[in-house]
């Protein structure tokens, strides 16, 4: 085990990597921006470093500032949460070439995956699902062909597009000539290319994800799956463990393709496998993430199993001492993303003192954060400040821990969201688990 | 702000492995060709060459007498002699210290008698893990009373090379022990006895500069870096940039500095062969 490790992020994320370090006994460095001075990971950290100004391109994004302190406290290792570096392929090639481990899949497998379009030729290449579509459209007559075997509605794209230019719904055959033309022209206009290629429209789906865990010796395990598709503008607002609309045929197709997929990737570390789900429950990768993500206590409520202590095992080459069928997850869990945003002003971000702080107790409610009574909130980073996470027998027990959590939370000082996911978890479509990732825009329309 | 006082430290030692009843967490090292890890127990059951990337990796004086030396034939010499700090060097003594903790050895040289494919002979063997195997007093004087042991005998001498140069820590003292090393060599040769060198990485300063580079044969291993000054102290004095693979075993082989590479595979075969063909009567 490593005997020092540099947490290279802050706020709760940090607080979460120092707590399994203590429990470990492993010693921490904390890394701080001017800005975050009285922040709480530097507290509680054995060792803090402060690595530059407030903004995060020349303090937490700065890479030789980490690195220096990393190598001056005489760490052994990096752990570089969720957001930031984490999914920096030359910040982990850097950190190896310093004889640091690097918390996290090596450089050229977050290279791979960050060419999302290598990643899912790959994972297809594997027989996993993914959005069915068509590059190969020489001319009008293979493309209607084409169009056909992909199904409708679906969506004709430029090859060499971008910024939403080019792209023709087609609901029917009947439209699909003048359309494709149509776009072919506009193509050629635009980008100079007038490449095109189909691609399925998914309206109405789900996105879940698959957490895995896998070793340096070769064994993964598959986590069940979450459902993230409560959004607001691609940001999740809402995790539960297991998704309330998957029947167990569906759960067990969706854990098979992503252990496909991690196999094709000879994936080490913790990831997630992120897919949508239509209303049919036919699930289809859409990409991998190469990190621990924020809603991984979702996952550890209803395994049981402490992620961020195995992902820092398992990155000192501990084997993983359980299989596959040691893995099962109990009950349900939800985590509510509280965000220091004002619901009523279009979720503007707010900043200020924490004049009071409760927070919500009782078994089986996690309260994960880095805020205290008089902590000063700066506005320079990402606005989540604390997560709530429930776990009950039940999905309908959950949702009612998770009521009874968020109205006793107070954070007073900032605006932020907890009312608001009080307000979302009464309504019918959360209740009945039927809510999709259009969900909040289509309720904003409505409002 | 809440201050760091306020927070205990939870008194835990450093957990050894995963979960109880596990075995210990395999222990690791980072491959520098490479860069993947493996762990110490498989590169050592391959002769320590990476079975990635075949990147020769340091090998312990230890490691090194199990692979060349018949098994139980080695008679270790001198082992009690140690450098003192006789010009009172700022932390030198605690340097010594701390190296004798890493390696294991007393000295940077292990010095002794035994045998190779049953031909007998003195044999020394430079220890990375003390201080790169850097030249004080202590270590020409264990290499000389070997030479002079041998001379006696009448034993060809084999030996490893492995060192960054002459110790600064004991100045001059450690630069006399080239000319010193140097009369005991000439003295073994002389007599007409046998002395065979392998280089390993990196054999430079004053170590190249004088027993390295008078043995009758001189081997190197696959990739060793040797010379007098390392290539970022001559890049700096010529302001120079040096070629791929300049002052590498292969470089050196290729300017006639070297006789022969030596993987480490058929290291043990090749030295008995060599030992065996001009060892006086043996034949």
């Amino acid at each position: 085990m490593f005997s020092k490790l540099l947490v290279a992020n802050r706020g709760e994320i940090a607080v979460r990597i120092i707590r399994a370090c203590k429990e470990m006994g492993v010693q921490t460095v904390a890394v701080y921006s001017q800005a975050d001075r009285e922040a709480l990971h530097v507290s509680l950290a054995d060792e803090s470093i402060c690595i530059g100004p407030a903004p995060a391109p020349l303090s937490y994004l700065h890479q030789d500032a980490l690195l220096s302190a990393a190598l001056a406290t005489g760490c052994k290792a990096v752990h570089p949460g969720y957001g930031f570096l984490s999914e920096n392929a030359d910040f982990a090639d850097a950190c190896e070439q310093n004889g640091l481990r690097f918390i996290g899949p090596s450089g050229q497998v977050i290279r791979q995956m960050g060419n999302k379009d290598a990643a899912k030729r790959t994972v297809a290449a594997a027989g996993v699902p993914t959005i069915p579509g068509r590059e190969d459209l020489e001319d009008i007559q293979a493309a209607r062909k084409a169009a056909e075997q992909v199904g409708f509605p679906l969506l004709i794209k430029a090859r060499s597009g971008g910024g939403g230019r080019g792209i023709r719904r087609v609901d029917s055959i009947e439209d699909f000539d003048h359309a494709f033309r149509e776009a072919a022209q506009e193509a050629k206009a635009c980008f100079g290319d007038p490449g095109l290629y189909i691609e399925k429209l998914l309206e109405g789906v789900k996105h879940v994800e698959v957490q895995v865990l896998c070793d340096t010796h070769g064994h993964v395990l598959c986590f069940g799956e979450r459902d993230c598709s409560m959004q607001r503008r691609r940001q999740k607002l809402v995790e539960e463990s297991p998704c309330a609309r998957l029947t167990p045929t569906q759960r067990r197709a969706l854990m098979r393709h992503a252990r496909q997929a991690v196999h094709a990737f000879q994936y080490e570390g913790v990831g997630t496998l992120e897919f949508l789900l239509d209303a049919q429950g036919n699930a289809y990768f859409m990409e991998m993430n190469t990190r621990l993500q924020v809603e991984h206590p979702v996952t550890e409520m209803v395994s049981g199993i402490d992620l961020v202590k195995w992902q820092i095992r398992v990155a000192a080459g501990v084997p993983l001492p359980f299989q596959q069928k040691d893995v099962v997850s109990r009950g349900h869990a939800i985590e509510c993303r509280i965000n220091a945003e004002d619901p009523l002003q279009d979720f503007r971000p707010s900043g200020g003192r924490i004049d009071l702080l409760h927070a919500p107790g009782g078994p089986w409610v996690r309260f994960d954060t880095a805020l205290y009574q008089g902590y000063e909130l700066p506005l320079h980073y990402d606005s989540l400040i604390a997560k709530v996470i429930v776990h009950a027998p039940t999905r309908e027990e959950a949702i009612r821990k998770m009521q009874a959590a968020l109205c006793e939370t107070v954070i007073e000082g900032v605006d932020h969201t907890a009312s608001f996911q009080s307000q979302l978890l009464s309504e019918p479509g959360f209740v009945d688990g039927s809510y999709t990732t259009d969900y909040l825009s289509q309720r904003e329309g409505s409002l | 702000m809440i201050s760091k006082d306020l927070f205990r430290r939870p008194n835990l030692p450093l957990e050894t492995l995963g979960r109880e009843g596990d075995k210990a967490a395999v222990p690791e090292v980072s491959c520098p060709g490479c860069k993947r890890r493996l762990p110490v127990d498989e590169l050592a059951a391959n002769l320590y060459i990476c079975p990635r990337c075949r990147q020769y990796h340091k090998m312990s004086a230890r490691a090194r007498i199990a692979m060349v030396l018949d098994e139980g034939s080695f008679e270790e010499l001198d082992e009690a002699l140690v450098s003192r700090d006789p010009l009172r060097f700022p932390d030198y003594r605690h340097k010594l210290e701390e190296a004798g903790k890493a390696s294991g050895e007393r000295e940077a040289v292990v010095t002794g008698l035994g045998r190779v494919e049953g031909m007998r002979c003195g044999f020394f063997v430079m220890e990375p893990g003390f201080m790169m195997g850097s030249m004080g007093a202590a270590v020409g004087e264990k290499i000389t009373r070997l030479f002079e042991r041998a001379l006696r005998e009448r034993l060809p001498v084999l030996g490893y090379t492995l060192s960054g140069g002459a110790r600064v820590q004991e100045g001059i003292l450690s630069l006399m022990q080239m000319a010193k090393v140097s009369g005991a060599v000439r003295a073994h040769s002389d007599a007409g006895l046998f002395y065979l060198a392998v280089l390993c990485d990196p054999t430079t300063g004053g170590v190249a500069a004088s027993f390295a580079m008078q043995a009758d044969i001189i081997l190197a291993e696959p990739g060793a870096l040797i010379g007098f000054a390392g290539p970022r102290v001559i890049e700096q004095t010529t302001r120079q940039t040096l070629p791929e693979g300049f002052q590498r075993a292969e470089f050196q082989l290729a300017h006639g500095f070297v006789g022969r590479l030596s993987p480490r595979e058929s290291q043990r075969a090749l030295v008995g062969l060599l030992l065996r063909m001009h060892t006086g009567g043996a034949a």
